[in-house]
């Protein structure tokens, strides 16, 4: 009877206690190369003022084993499992690491989070999300299904995704995203060179361009809603194949919907015009989407 | 060879123009070297010297094969056997950066031009010679990834060949359309992209 009473704890502990906590820490260079690998659960990457990168987390029972290993300039660490499936056991993992460091990071399933870095970041996941905070001078992230969320000023990234959303908020350098089916979204950006491109995904870009900037925008069958300055400096290049153009920054109409017009391309051949003095370049292609360029 | 050396040289390599020591050098460091694989197959950028590229615009015919015919002869192999999959990695990369480069001509030109149906032809073709290598290289990685994986890829690669088909039908209609032109290399290099993505999940440590 005590037996009884006592095994739903007894499964309870059990686990728990073949849990492995990580604790690790070790002294690095600033600007260090830094290799993290975890297929499933998640990773968390904070940037610090130190010379060390501080590793806590946990691994359950069948989710592999923590290793770590490197100095001065390099090191790496990460789960080791048996075999390279996205699906199993979640491992967590934080990892602090000096802001400038190099940092590449692989994961499967597993969502990957970055914040408080300056570096470099080039991170690659099957279906994990990414999301990526700060001003870093690089960053390359790709998924093949989960979305990738960019918040910051980067001076360049490349974003590549499939069926998830890309979403970029303050991009101001130089911006590639692409997907296959999924949205691009980039609010309050004011980029000096994009290219945003996806096939049968939707794409909003709500920000201006710099003068001398470039945003190209390229879809298949999805729409594309532009919401720019209505006195932005630019030179316009829009086509559409086969979808309709709706530009709304020179009207006179007041309120929404009254100061658009529909531009008629003849067989998709592109319609070109200037803005003020037509410093920003504008380019917008689709097969069958439709273009709107509108107010904010 | 120092990783910066050989970023900055991989386009002279595709076209053969490292003298042997520097090529044997170039393909010892990238077989070796994980972050600059890593580098150069994401790298969608023109590369240096495509920013050189004539307005003419008149794409290479032998990018890929002379990339393939060399790394065979390096390896005392024929050439129809499957290449490494850094240089398949490589190819895609410069292949994309290539055909960006002739669109980014196209489209920063201030005067209108046409890209010829012959250029769109042989742009299609280095494309599907190096959509099928990687093709059969995720063929072989196919073991390595889970199913889900691989159904979300091939899902994936049908929306970008159903829309490949859709743009190229309509050139068919309207060959001298340049927009279309233009729509139809894109569609082509998100496929070679994908598959190149695909292949390095199968394949990266």
């Amino acid at each position: 009877m005590r037996l009884h009473r006592c095994l739903p704890a007894l499964l309870l502990v059990a686990p728990l206690a073949a849990q492995q906590k990580i604790e690790r820490r070790i002294a690095i260079a600033p600007d260090a190369s830094i290799r993290i690998h975890n297929l499933v659960g998640s990773i968390r990457i904070i940037g610090w003022d130190r010379d060390s990168i501080a590793v806590t987390g946990s691994v359950p029972p069948g989710a592999g084993s923590f290793y770590m290993g490197g100095a001065g300039r390099g090191a790496k660490l990460g789960i080791e499992r048996q075999d390279e499936v996205k699906q199993g056991q979640p491992a967590t993992l934080e990892v602090r690491v000096p802001r400038n460091a190099r940092l590449w990071v692989k994961s499967a399933s597993a969502t990957v989070e970055a914040s408080g870095l300056t570096g470099e970041l080039e991170c690659s996941s099957v279906d994990g999300s990414i999301r990526v905070e700060g001003s870093l001078r690089l960053v390359i992230a790709e998924s093949m299904e989960g979305n990738i969320n960019v918040a910051g000023a980067m001076s360049v990234a490349r974003l590549k995704g499939g069926g998830g959303t890309i979403t970029l908020r303050g991009a101001r350098g130089d911006v590639l995203a692409t997907t296959v089916g999924g949205a691009i979204v980039a609010t309050d950006g004011a980029i000096t060179r994009a290219h945003l491109e996806t096939v049968s995904g939707t794409i909003a870009y709500d920000g201006t361009v710099s003068p001398r900037g470039t945003l190209d925008v390229a879809t298949h069958s999805g729409d594309v809603t532009l919401r720019l300055p209505p006195d932005i400096s630019a030179e316009f290049d829009l086509g559409s194949f086969d979808g309709s153009i709706l530009y709304g920054l020179s009207g006179k109409g007041e309120g929404k919907g009254k100061s658009e017009e529909a531009l008629k391309p003849f067989r998709g051949k592109p319609i070109s015009f200037s803005t003020g003095a037509g410093e920003a370049r504008i380019i917008v292609r689709s097969f069958k989407g439709e273009i709107r360029i509108l107010k904010p | 060879m120092t990783c910066q050396e050989l970023r900055a040289r991989a386009d002279a390599y595709a076209r053969g123009e490292l003298d042997p020591a520097d090529a044997a050098a170039f393909e010892a460091h990238l077989e070796s070297c994980s972050a600059c694989e890593a580098a150069l197959s994401a790298s969608d950028g023109p590369l240096p010297d495509v920013a050189g590229l004539s307005r003419s615009i008149e794409p290479a015919a032998d990018l890929w094969p002379a990339i393939r015919e060399r790394v065979a002869a390096r390896r005392g192999r024929s050439a129809w056997i499957a290449p490494p999959r850094w240089a398949l990695a490589a190819a895609a990369v410069l292949l994309i950066a290539l055909s960006s480069g002739v669109t980014a001509v196209l489209l920063t030109s201030r005067e209108p031009r046409a890209m010829a149906t012959g250029n769109i032809s042989a742009l299609e073709a280095q494309y599907s010679a190096v959509s099928e290598d990687l093709t059969g290289a995720l063929e072989q990685a196919r073991s390595r990834l889970s199913p889900e994986t691989m159904a979300t890829i091939e899902r994936n690669l049908r929306i970008i060949d159903a829309a490949l088909d859709e743009t190229r039908q309509a050139l068919a209609r309207d060959p001298a359309n340049p927009a279309l032109g233009q729509m139809v290399v894109a569609a082509w290099r998100q496929k070679v992209d994908l598959l190149r993505r695909a292949t390095a999940l199968g394949t990266e440590t």
